[in-house]
Parts: C-alpha cells; structure tokens; sequence
C-alpha cells in the first residue's frame, strides 16, 4: 500500500512540475532559514553547557544602591571565594578570575600585544571543564609566576603544545613559567581568555577588604544542593564578614545602611544563564540578550509558518486536479483514510525532498550567515548528532501540517460529486484559503514593519547628534606605553599641519574606560545625596578637542593653577545635585575609607558641559565629571586634512622616534562608535535578510495561487473576452481578489506592528518614533509585490486567445 | 438481487427543489442485463448512483442481497461496494500518474489481495480484455477503446457480482463502442449482473430488459428477446 502511494505521489508531482517546484522551493527556502536561525538559536543557548558540572556551578554577583545610585556588578570581593569555601560545607570549590588588561608577550624579537589575559585561582580547572593537554591541572596554577597557555596560544609563541617549563616574557621584563597548556575554550564560553597566570603572582588578590568588588567569583556546589539554599544564606554571611569593615569606614552598621535606603547584596547567576540574561558591570566579556533568541525563533517560526501555509494553498488551489483520482479510488473501494494516508504521504515525500535542499542550501550559506551574524557556528559530528533527528521530527511534522489541510479537504470529497465535475468551478469557494492568504501577508506586513522601524532607529543612531563630533578624530590607542614621553608626543603632534587639536586621556565617550567615584556636595558627607559618577582624568584640551560644548562656565585652562582641583560636570550630574548655579560650589570627592573632611578632596565647580552620549543610547545620559589630570590612555587627535594617509605616515613617524620598539595602535572614533552598534546592526540586517525571504516565499505561494485561479477561470475568461472585455479589465478583475486579501493583511497588520515595535523601541532611552509614513510605505511595498507577483498571472490569462480557452472546456 | 421500493431523491437549491427519483420501483434478478433509458434530466443517473451505493436516497428502501441498505454510512456502503460493485464509466474515469496494470490493480489493492495473487488477476484480465501488451502504458496513450477495456478491466477485476455502467460507449466510435457492448454481454453471459444507463437503442438492444424513466418514473418496460 505505501509503495503505491509513493508511486501515485512521485508521478503525480512529475506530472505538476510547476506546481512541485514551487512548493519545494517555497518550502526548501522556508525550511533553510529556519535552520539557520536554529543554528543561531542553540549556539546562543549552548553557552557555557561544554562545563560537564554546568548545572553547578553559580557566579555571585554584587548589587549595590547608594543613596540614588543603584549599580549591579559582575564581580566580588577579593576574600569572598575562600570564605563561601570555609563557611559552607555545600560548596565544594569555587574560583576567581580577574582579567589583566593588555599586556606585551615577547616572541622572538616581537612584542605582541595580547588582550586576553586573566588571573585566575588554582581550583579553575576543578570548576570549569577546560581540558588539560599537557601540565598538571591541580598544580598548574599554585605557585606565582606561572601561565597555563590555551592550545593554539602556545602553537603561536612556541609552534607546538609540548612547552611544559618554558618561559614567556611579558612587558619586557616579567618572566612566567608555562605550566599547562589547554584545550581552546569553546567559542561559547562566556569568557575567553589566551593566557591563565597564577592568582598567587597577584599581590592584590590576597587583599582582605570587603567593601571592594574586582574579582569574577563563581561557586561550585555539591551534588543535590538547591542554589536558593546559599542565596538565602548570603546576607547573613556578607554581615559577618562586612560588618566590620562597615563600621570603621562607613561608621555605622549595615542595618542602619540599609534603613537609609541603600543596600549591599550578594546573589547568584547560574552558569548557563550569564551569556544571555546577565548584563552587568564587570562581565568578562561582551554577553547577548535572550530577546534576540526570542526574535529570532518568533521569526523563524513565522517563515516556516508561511512556506506551510504556501504548501497547503497549492495543494488545496490544485484540488480540481486531483478531485477526479479522488472520485475514482473512492468508487473503486478507498476508505477516507487510505486517501489522507496518500495525501500525508505525498507532502511528507515534498517535505522531505525540500529538507534535504534545505538543509544543503543552509550548510553552504553558512559561512555568509555566520559573517552576517557574527558568529563562528560549525557543523561537526556532534550537530549533526541532534540535527538528523531534528530534521527528521521537522519533515514529519511540517509535512503532516502541510498536508493536512489538503489531505481532509480532497479526501472528503463525494466521488458523484467529483465524477460529474461539479467542483472544477470551485477556487473562489475556500474561504480558509483566503484566511491563509491574509495570515502569511500579515506576517510579512510586519516584518517589513519592524525592518523598516529597526533602520529607522540605528540611522537615528548615526545621525543623532551625541553632543561631541566624532568626525575626523584619530585615536592613538596605546600612548600609555609611552609613559612620561606621552605629552611630549602630544605636544609633537599639535604642531603638525592637519591636526586642529589633540587631547592626552583613555576616557573618551567611545572608550571602555569607566571609573566611578563618590562625591559629597557638602561637608556633611550624607549618603543619600551622595553623587556617584563617572570620573575622567582629562587635560585642558579635552572638550575642544571633541566638540562638546558648555553650557555653563569654562573649560580647564593651563593659564589657571587652581584648575587642578577644578571640576567640569555635564547637565545631568548638575540636575542630579539640584545646583541652580552650580558655579564655584565645592564638592567633596571620598577617598575611600572613612568619609569625612579629612579623607576626601575638595574640588570647585569651574564649568557644566554639555550632556553627550557615552554609553548606549539605549541607557539616559547619567552624571559625569571631568578633572584634571594627567592620563595618558590614548591620545585623539582632531584632524582637518585631506590628505590622511600622510598625516598618519607623519604620526607614525613623530611615534617612532620616541618609542622605536613598540607599534603605535590606532583607530578612528566613528568607527569606534560604530563598533559599539554592531550587535544591534547585525540584528538589523539578520532581520532584513529574513524579512525578504518571508516576502519571497509569501511570493512564492500568491504567484501559484494567481496561476490556478487563472486557470479555474479560464472558461469565464473567454467568455468575458469574446464578450468585449478588454485586457485591463480581465487583469484587474483577476488581480483584485488578491489584492481585496493584501488589504485586509494590512488591516490586521499595521497596528499590530506598531505596537510591537514601539514596544521595542521603548529599550532605548534615545529613540525615533515610528511616523505615519513607515506603516504607508510597509502596506505599500506588500501591495506593490503583490501585485508584480499576480499580475504577471493575469496578464498572461488575460492575452490567452479565448477561442483556445473555450475549446479546452 | 436488487429490489428498490418507493426510492425517492431530491436535490435542493437555495430557491428550487428537484425531484430526481419519485417513488421508484423496481427489481433486478442476478444475472439479468438491464439498460435504463430515458432523456436527459430523468433521474436515471441518480438511480445509478444509488444503486452503485454512491449517493443515498432520501425515502424508500434499497434492498441490495437481502440487505437494505439505504440508510447505510459511507463507511458501509464504501465496504460493502468494493466487494460486489464494479463501475463503467463515459469518460473511463482512469488515473492518469497510473499505468494500465496498476489501474486495473487498484480495487485488489483496497480490498487487501496479496500481491503475489494480484498479478495475477491483473494479467489474467488483462489478458482476457486483449490489452497485455499495454500493460506498462499510461492512459493517455490508448485509443478510446482501449481505455474503456482497461476500465472494464478494472472493474470486473475483483469478481463482482454487479456492473453498473454509465453510458458506457458515450466517448467511443461505433467500432469500439460494438466491441465493449460484446465485452459487457460476455461477462453478463458469464454470470455478472449488469445494468447499464445508455442513450443508444443500438447499445440497449445487448440488454435483456429496457426501464425507460421519465421525470424520475418509470414509464415503460420492455422486456428484450
């Protein structure tokens, strides 16, 4: 029996190549971005899991509000990993991991500048599964001075991995003994690093004091221990080793912090969920957001949804086809269900057909998808281990989705019914297939709503005006290798012609360089006015430099040798203090310790700058003050040149002969600010990508849909023709039907995406609002394709000599 | 074998009410070879489709070998038809994507032959109805005649005690249409019942007995010698 219906569904689709093609493709395109994004979706969702004790192991964060200021951290105090290990027999390890900066490996000759670099305790390779291939795990990381290398790292600075008791020299002076080289980290670690040195070479990491966060800590638990169970255990926990420390620096208790409104918690974050729900301050590497993972299966779904639907409106369109075989093996005995196990058969072989295009099609885009994306996804043994039986479970469930409809439909047809030809006249009849029709133009309605609302905000991005000019700027990124000659450079560089100005500082708004401080507005020291902002060292030349512009008093002048405990804030700390002439007043900057007079310095308000953006414009402008100092982080260097390669040459040059030995790092700031975007513009773009394929594959379905109601028409058509009716008018009359659906799509679609999408706009505090135009243009474009796409069916129906048409009846 | 009693159809429309059979009577013994004859509109295709258990009256009895079946399900009337009820149509009613064997194996298929037995009878008809050499064609590339033979063939295939043939010589030219009325005589000779709606006098002349119905009656029967 099942061979006779592959057989019946094999010839049958041979017969109706269009039709097969159509639905193959429509489907194998569908199917092959759907497993794209799947690709996308369980690499995102497989972070971290490669840790064989992953549902384990726990990172504690910090949460801390002072007064207004409410900030969420990543990172701990340096005693906590070893006391959670003393005070709970539950927790059977735990690590720290404190990131190193970018420090200079010597190979060769060659200094070469490497940015993943960490410390780490010796229990790493106890919590975390990072394989050691050569070393000893559990000594690797004890004595001071030793680096465990990951695989690739030692190929790089030695070109094997057998490098056990060889020496690597950092910063030209600072010799480390390799004791253990690794396996790569997988790309789905939420932190990756080159280099693991000892914690023990770090002096600061035997530090005692609780009321400082810099280390990563995470806990492994022991088998069988709920997590709530230590949570719930940390605030007495963080009493008995803070309370101390509270009292002498902050003169009172933690109860009575707490009572005054603010709070110092600890908490934890499961291994598996810091890539895609944690996003706090001092994470070890950039994470993602679990919306994207959303979208993108909401997408993914749609697509799929709508290729189904293709499926299902073909087959059914195409029913009158097959209403005679259905009438004839009803009469010749076929129960209902024989003739739905036929039709499952046939859209399941379709299916099957389409998934192995599918899934072709994606593997050789895979490479463009993971430049499109920014990821490095690979299939290997292991994807295609759950991948076969996903696919499998796919071709039986979209086929039996696709197929069903049709199957039910033909299957319930009277064969007297169908022998006598009464349903050949019956296209116009399905109402569910205009109901299909409106829901997969809905569907890409709004998808090109929410492409359109996406472009919208990231040009708003672009073009905002962020308060500083990021134009024409040059960013040396290493002066402060340079150490004490980095003002010389500077001072060098103004002189050339081209360069308008220059300033000497690593914190810049397109820079990561973050440091918060605490200041008092009165010599009160009263922590519920405390004001908790960021604090950058800048020079003289800083606010020119980068175009900002005051909106009160001056900028920091050389001329004035006050200005050195002279203080700039920007609007938003001067509305955050309730200063209505801010100028001249003091302001008290703690020194840590004991907040009073004597511990803090006392700076005047010498002018209020502008608010400019220096973090996402998804977060509001929070307080900034600028002092005086001399950083030496990076060097910007306005330029007004045409010719920039040979003002670079020039800066290349004038770096050179000050320090011959190390390469001058560069950037530009836009590009800089750009990068900053980038997650967002990947977003854009996966979603423009799939956003056409879903109007494509809509296309796809409405061009075969058109051709069948052509072709049922053919009768009337000639009549009409013969009749006197011109070619317009038939293509018009054919074209509307469609077109009557694409507009009630419109209809349900338009609010709709405007909901959702001002919904999501609603994450950025700086955003666009969506115009009347955007919902215009989205139910314009649907229309516009729609229409290219019937009436090119239409048309041709239309011309077709009518004497033809009526013979074939 | 067929005994029909006050057998009445109707057909509606939003604004019309038909009537296409009106409280017909009538009996078929088995073995006989019965034509219905009648113009266009008299019900006599709708009293075929009854009786090949394709359609349901909406009053009367329809008593088919002892047992009336008239107000049957789908289900058993689809049983019982596929055991005893073979049809001829006009326009053959083939499937296309099949070939001339697998055609004719078809009801075998549904009627649960194994399909070693199934070749068997297939070639056996095949044989019989002089198309063996096409067994491996499709239908649209036979003549006419040929096609309506494999549909004979198909229909007389799993041995059933009743053909129902709707204007079977309709689409053929004279020749052919003589040859499928001896097919049909041999197998009514054989023992098969048959009643066959036809517009020929030619064709009816084969039958043992001619219904003439009219506006769903019957008005005449003329019993051939």
């Amino acid at each position: 029996m099942i061979k006779n219906y592959i057989k019946t569904a094999y010839r049958s689709l041979l017969k109706n190549k269009g039709f097969t093609i159509l639905n193959v493709l429509g489907l194998s395109l569908g199917l092959a971005s759907c497993l794209l994004i799947i690709f996308y979706v369980v690499d995102e969702l497989s972070y971290d899991r490669y840790n064989t004790k992953a549902d384990r192991i726990y990172r504690v964060n910090e949460d801390l509000k002072l007064g207004e200021n409410n900030v969420l951290y990543a990172v701990c105090m340096p005693p906590l990993a070893q006391a959670l290990k003393n005070d709970f027999p539950y927790v059977e390890n735990t690590v720290r991991i404190k990131r190193n900066g970018s420090k200079h490996v010597k190979k060769g000759g060659i200094n070469i500048l490497e940015n993943n670099i960490a410390f780490a305790d010796p229990s790493l390779f106890d919590v975390f599964t990072l394989p050691m291939i050569n070393g000893s795990p559990a000594t690797a990381l004890v004595e001071p001075n030793s680096v465990v290398l990951t695989e690739s790292t030692a190929k790089k600075y030695f070109n094997n991995t057998n490098v056990v008791g060889k020496t690597l020299t950092f910063e030209d002076n600072i010799l480390y003994k390799v004791t253990g080289v690794i396996r790569d980290i997988p790309v789905q670690s939420h932190f990756n690093f080159d280099f693991f040195i000892s914690m023990s070479t770090f002096p600061d990491s035997r530090s005692t004091e609780w009321l400082r966060s810099d280390y990563n800590t995470y806990v492994l638990l022991k088998d069988a221990t709920d997590h709530k169970k230590l949570e719930a255990a940390l605030p007495a926990f963080l009493n008995r080793h803070s309370g101390q420390e509270m009292q002498t620096q902050l003169k009172m208790s933690m109860a009575a912090f707490e009572k005054g409104g603010s709070f110092f918690r600890l908490n934890l974050t499961p291994l598996t969920d810091i890539h895609l729900k944690s996003n706090r301050s001092g994470e070890l590497g950039p994470n993602s957001t679990i919306q994207y993972v959303y979208v993108f299966s909401a997408i993914a779904l749609f697509i799929l949804l709508i290729a189904c639907v293709n499926f299902m409106n073909l087959s059914t369109a195409r029913s009158a086809n097959r209403a005679r075989e259905v009438g004839v093996r009803k009469v010749l005995g076929s129960s209902k269900k024989y003739l739905i196990a036929q039709f499952l058969t046939e859209s399941i072989l379709v299916t099957l057909v389409a998934t192995i295009i599918a899934f072709i099609t994606a593997i050789a885009l895979l490479p463009a998808f993971n430049q499109l994306s920014g990821k490095e996804i690979a299939i290997n043994s292991q994807t295609l281990s759950w991948l076969i039986p996903v696919l499998l479970v796919i071709v039986l469930v979209v086929g039996a989705m696709a197929g069903s409809y049709p199957a039910f439909y033909l299957s319930a047809f009277q064969p007297i019914d169908v022998l006598k030809g009464k349903l050949s006249a019956g296209f116009k009849g399905s109402g569910l297939r205009s109901f299909l029709v409106v829901m997969q133009f809905s569907i890409s309605i709004f998808l090109i709503v929410g492409t359109l609302v996406i472009y919208n905000q990231l040009n708003y991005i672009q073009t905002k005006n962020l308060g500083y000019n990021r134009n024409q700027v040059l960013i040396v990124q290493n002066t402060f290798e340079l150490n004490n000659q980095a003002n010389v450079f500077k001072q060098e560089i103004k002189q050339l012609p081209g360069v308008e100005n220059a300033t000497l500082t690593g914190f810049l708004p397109t820079s990561q360089w973050k440091n918060t401080s605490i200041f008092f507005k009165d010599a009160s020291f009263d922590q519920k006015k405390a004001l908790f902002p960021q604090t950058w060292e800048v020079d003289e030349d800083y606010i020119k430099t980068l175009d900002m512009k005051m909106a009160a008093g001056r900028s920091f002048s050389n001329q004035m040798l006050t200005d050195s405990s002279g203080i700039i804030l920007n609007e938003a700390a001067a509305k955050f203090l309730g200063l209505k002439d801010p100028l001249n007043k003091p302001l008290y900057r703690s020194n840590g310790g004991k907040q009073d007079i004597s511990n803090s310095k006392e700076y005047h308000i010498i002018g209020v700058v502008k608010d400019f953006n220096f973090s996402s414009l998804r977060d509001v402008i929070s307080p900034v003050v600028l002092v005086l100092a001399h950083n030496t982080g990076a060097l910007s260097i306005r330029v007004n040149t045409k010719n920039l390669p040979a003002l670079l040459s020039q800066i290349k040059d004038k770096w050179r002969s000050i320090s011959p030995g190390v390469q001058m790092n560069f950037s530009f700031m836009d590009q800089d600010f750009d990068a900053s975007y980038r997650a967002e513009q990947r977003v854009g773009t996966i979603f423009v990508v799939f956003t056409t394929l879903a109007i494509i594959i809509a296309c796809l379905g409405l061009f075969g849909l058109a051709a069948y109601a052509a072709e049922q028409r053919t009768k009337e058509i000639g009549i009409r023709k013969i009749l006197g009716a011109s070619i317009g008018a038939i293509a018009g009359m054919l074209s509307f039907d469609f077109i009557k659906l694409v507009f009630i799509a419109i209809l349900i679609s338009l609010p709709l995406g405007w909901f959702l999408m001002n919904k999501w706009l609603q994450q950025f505090a700086y955003r666009v609002n969506i115009q009347w135009w955007v919902l215009v243009l989205a139910g314009f474009i649907a229309i516009f394709i729609a229409f290219i796409t019937i009436s090119f069916q239409s048309v041709k129906a239309a011309i077709a000599n009518p004497a033809d048409s009526l013979r074939s009846e | 074998m067929i005994k029909i009693t006050n057998l009445e159809k109707f057909y509606r429309t939003e604004e019309v009410e038909t009537i296409a059979l009106n409280k017909l009577s009538m009996e078929v013994k088995t073995g006989e070879f019965v034509a219905i004859m009648g113009p266009s509109g008299c019900g006599k295709s709708t009293l075929l489709n009854i009786l090949g258990m394709l359609d349901d009256p909406d009053e009367g009895s329809y008593v088919f070998n002892g047992i009336e079946v008239a107000h049957f399900t789908e289900r058993k009337r689809a049983d019982l038809r596929k055991h005893n009820i073979g049809f001829v149509f006009q326009s053959f009613n083939l499937i296309d994507e099949l070939t001339v064997f697998e055609n004719v194996e078809l009801p075998l298929i549904y009627t649960g032959v194994p399909a070693a037995e199934r070749v068997k009878r297939v070639e056996e008809v095949l044989d019989k109805m002089q198309i063996m050499h096409r067994r491996n064609h499709y239908p649209q590339q036979l003549s006419g005649g040929q096609q309506q033979r494999v549909a004979i063939a198909r229909a007389v295939v799993n041995k059933p005690k009743l053909i129902l043939a709707d204007e079977p010589t309709g689409n053929l030219d004279s020749s052919n249409g003589n040859d499928v009325m001896e097919l049909l005589t041999d197998l009514n000779e054989q023992g098969t019942t048959i009643i066959m709606v036809t517009h020929s006098e030619h064709d009816a002349r084969y039958s043992h007995r001619i219904i003439r119905l009219l506006d769903g009656q019957t008005v005449m029967e003329n019993i051939m010698i």
